[in-house]
């Protein structure tokens, strides 16, 4: 079995079992961890309260929106580039198909790079963020370095990979999104899921006191 | 029957099948031949004569004209004509009107390979060790009196992304670059065919592995750096904005040229940037624009289709990125193992007191409007010199 073989056959198999099962682990856990019941009386809408929680936080405050431009930026930018990365990408909509049979339009070549690009900016913004700003230094712990340095290897090794004509660059980008989905669901990576339920969890318990979350 | 027949053959082939020279109307003697060859006559220019050669119809199917025996058009005339562009034929897919052979190459091709990628390495071999010989003799460069334990602060923190936002990027472009300028000759020239094979005596397939290997990174990073290179522009353009106040030169800078920085002449006295942080700025502004513009016309080279340009554009390119990298490599240095107390301005945004007192004693003054004395700075010129920050 060659390597390639290897990480795009039991390897990735592996990494996509841990990824699914652990990932489900850590939700449920949060899901039955519950909450103590508020015996007060509400005041307001907790379902109304989760929304505004969810939706709310996709703006910044006015106050803080001088001051954190930047990272606003960087975030939007890092996120919604790696998600059309990640799912409009041509390469990536093959290798989906190979294994579901699932397909769906991609997106040409030069919407790729610009994604691409947009991804990378932003993610380098919020690393530069991370160990520049005193807050989010003391804040940010290995977890933190280590899933923004895979995230970035990843991204790297699959734009370095791009000419798709060679065979061990490809292998490279699947051993790191391998690596990826393995430690992905043990890490801070998983607030790409929980980060709904945290906002939501705020939102509904200021929402059933009448408050704005 | 058959004799007539040959007969009239031969008649026709008298009459009408006369080679074309005997009819030329342009008729070449010895004597002009010879002059042409001994160079007279050319008007100073290798374009085709104006004499016209001969019609195609005008030569035998099947034979092969002797152009240069009869002084018309030689091979050398012709091929000489194809290279300058002269002979007005050009192929028909071709971008470069009127172009059929493109011959500026040549002098490109002997740039790169006799003098750039020749001696880049070395460049960068050499700055390194001037580099580390400093270190050796200057050793680091520490704050006169220590720390003071109290800061003020000197970039914000949109300073310091654009900083690290531009040094991310030109890392990453940097090394993609030199895999590509030099990845042939260090790794399988170099490393391969002089020092495995001509000095340990290795098998000869080890330089087939080491060509396989340099194929794999020139792939990766040739991607890596056409995908990098807009987002390090973009990076650039936020730094030359977020960084131009204060990076103008000023009366200051002046005497601190004088002093050599604080090397010679006792303490040099500086702005919120001194000289060395200017010039910086500058180059990597000015450099750094240029290989922007010109790593546009590399990627996008329907942009122009002046290949004298592209041409240029390649060559301008590295030895601009080359420079750069010069450039970058004593502003790593001496923005972090070189001088203590310097990276502290970058990395978290401000710096001790006592290491701006020394290194930036106007920028202090400006800043807290206290004055500050330089009674203790005598050791400057006896040898302990400051050789003020370029951080």
């Amino acid at each position: 079995m060659s390597f390639i073989e290897f990480v795009e056959g039991p390897m990735f198999y592996a990494a996509a079992a841990i990824f699914v099962a652990a990932g489900l682990w850590r939700i449920i856990g949060i899901l039955r961890i519950g909450k103590k019941p508020d015996l007060a009386p509400p005041r307001g809408s907790a379902t109304a309260g989760w929304w505004k929680g969810n939706l709310r936080h996709f703006f910044p405050r006015g106050l803080f929106a001088e001051r954190t431009w930047m990272h606003i930026l960087g975030g939007y930018g890092f996120h919604l580039g790696l998600f059309v990365l990640l799912f409009f990408a041509a390469p990536h909509i093959a290798f989906v198909e190979r294994f579901t049979g699932l397909s769906w339009p991609a997106l040409p070549r030069w919407g790729f790079i610009i994604a691409a690009e947009i991804a990378f900016a932003g993610l380098i913004v919020l690393w530069v963020r991370r160990f520049s700003d005193p807050v989010m230094r003391q804040i940010s712990d290995w977890d933190d370095h280590i899933g923004t340095w895979l995230t970035f290897l990843v991204m790297l090794t699959g734009c370095l990979a791009l000419q798709e004509s060679v065979v061990a660059l490809r292998a490279t980008h699947m051993l790191f999104v391998n690596i990826w989905l393995i430690y992905f669901p043990f890490s801070r990576l998983m607030h790409a899921f929980t980060v709904f339920l945290s906002r939501g969890a705020t939102g509904a318990s200021y929402g059933r006191k009448g408050m704005n979350p | 029957m058959r004799h007539i027949l040959s007969f009239l053959a031969i008649c026709l082939i008298v009459a009408t099948g006369v080679p074309a020279s005997a009819q030329d109307p342009v008729t070449q003697t010895r004597e002009s031949i010879m002059e042409r060859q001994r160079g007279l006559g050319l008007s100073g220019d290798y374009s085709l004569p104006s004499g016209q050669p001969p019609a195609p119809e005008a030569v035998q199917p099947g034979s092969v004209p002797q152009l240069g025996t009869r002084g018309y058009a030689s091979d050398s005339d012709i091929w000489r004509a194809l290279r300058d562009g002269s002979a007005n034929a050009t192929p028909s897919s071709s971008t470069a009107a009127s172009q059929l052979m493109q011959v500026i190459g040549d002098d490109w091709r002997m740039i790169r390979h006799d003098y750039l990628i020749k001696y880049a390495g070395w460049v960068l071999l050499g700055v390194i060790l001037l580099i580390a010989l400093f270190y050796l003799i200057r050793g680091r460069i520490m704050i006169r009196g220590g720390r003071a334990g109290k800061t003020i602060p000197r970039f914000s923190m949109s300073h310091r992304i654009a900083h690290w936002f531009l040094a991310s990027t030109f890392i990453l472009m940097a090394l993609s670059g030199l895999i590509i300028l030099l990845g042939r000759p260090v790794l399988v020239k170099g490393l391969g065919e002089w020092l495995m094979v001509g000095q340990l005596g290795m098998d000869d397939s080890v330089v087939t592995t080491l060509k396989s290997v340099n194929g794999v990174l020139n792939s990766a990073a040739l991607q890596g750096h056409n995908l990098f290179g807009p987002v390090f522009i973009l990076s650039l353009l936020i730094v030359i904005v977020r960084f131009m106040k204060g990076n103008f030169f000023q009366k200051a800078d002046f005497g601190w040229i004088l002093k050599g920085g604080g090397l010679i002449g006792g303490h040099a006295s500086s702005n919120h940037y001194n000289f060395g942080e200017k010039t910086w700025y500058w180059v990597v502004v000015l450099v750094g624009l240029m290989i922007s513009v010109t790593g546009l016309f590399l990627l996008f080279p329907w942009l122009s289709d002046n290949l004298r340009f592209h041409q240029a554009a390649t060559i301008l390119h590295a030895i601009g990125a080359l420079g750069m990298i010069c450039f970058a490599m004593g502003h790593a240095y001496v923005g972090s193992v070189g001088m203590e107390g310097s990276l502290d301005s970058m990395l978290r945004g401000e710096v001790d007191v006592n290491w701006a007192k020394e290194h930036h004693d106007l920028w202090y003054e400006e800043v807290t409007g206290e004055k500050v004395s330089h009674d203790h700075d005598d050791t400057a010129a006896t040898g302990a010199g400051t050789a003020e920050g370029t951080a």
